[in-house]
């Protein structure tokens, strides 16, 4: 066996570990309370003006949380709710959502 | 009171006038948006990368406001703002209509 594959695989590990690039649906389940009352129980949301999260790509959901948190997209109510989201919030709330069924891309 | 079916059945056939999109006349009008939006696994070329959003089953009104913030600036993409400055609203809300729609035969992935 190349000596360099355990190396390579264990530096892959610590980059996972350090840059966090992904979130665990069942914690972002636990943090999702505060967005039932818009986006639904599961992802479909209450109301035609507040839009669906139910299997959306998590890298989209991603930058709009993070577009709300930068002033980019402004929204009163999204921005006082990811006021308080930290980075890890938003990997755990968005795998939870792109992990749900609903949405389609649609031609 | 004889006359409040009458009222009734008014309201029932002026509902559907209300719900203001034309799904059909949405689905002719979305060329702008079919190679992006369309396209599975498509992704933003600038300024940021992350894929562009699924809008199939999306809410329709959701979709109205999202085209009129990139419109009114509220929302900051450069090429959604270029296609939503000459979009009137009837075509917004064409266009939610037919993504907020079925399917309907029209290739639709997951």
């Amino acid at each position: 066996m190349n000596p360099r594959i355990p190396v390579l695989v264990l530096s892959l590990f610590l980059a996972e570990a350090a840059f966090g690039a992904s979130g665990d649906a069942d914690v972002g389940r636990k943090k999702s309370e505060p967005c039932k009352a818009c986006h639904g129980e599961a992802g479909i949301s209450v109301s035609p003006d507040f839009p669906n999260l139910a299997g959306q790509h998590v890298d989209y959901l991603r930058a709009a949380l993070n577009h709300y948190k930068n002033g980019k997209r402004k929204n009163p109510i999204m921005q006082g709710q990811v006021a308080n989201l930290s980075q890890k919030d938003i990997l755990d709330l968005t795998a939870y959502y792109s992990s749900q069924h609903g949405l389609d891309v649609k031609y | 009171m004889i006359y409040r079916p009458l009222i009734a059945l008014a309201l029932a056939v002026s509902l559907p006038a209300f719900s203001a999109g034309d799904a059909a006349a949405g689905a002719k009008k979305n060329f702008q948006c079919q190679g992006c939006h369309g396209v599975p696994g498509w992704k933003t070329a600038f300024p940021e990368i992350y894929s562009v959003p699924k809008l199939g089953g999306q809410k329709a009104s959701y979709i109205v406001a999202a085209l009129k913030a990139y419109k009114n600036g509220d929302r900051d993409h450069p090429t959604m703002k270029a296609i939503a400055a000459d979009l009137s609203e009837r075509d917004m809300e064409d266009l939610a209509a037919y993504y907020a729609g079925p399917a309907a035969g029209a290739a639709a992935t997951k």
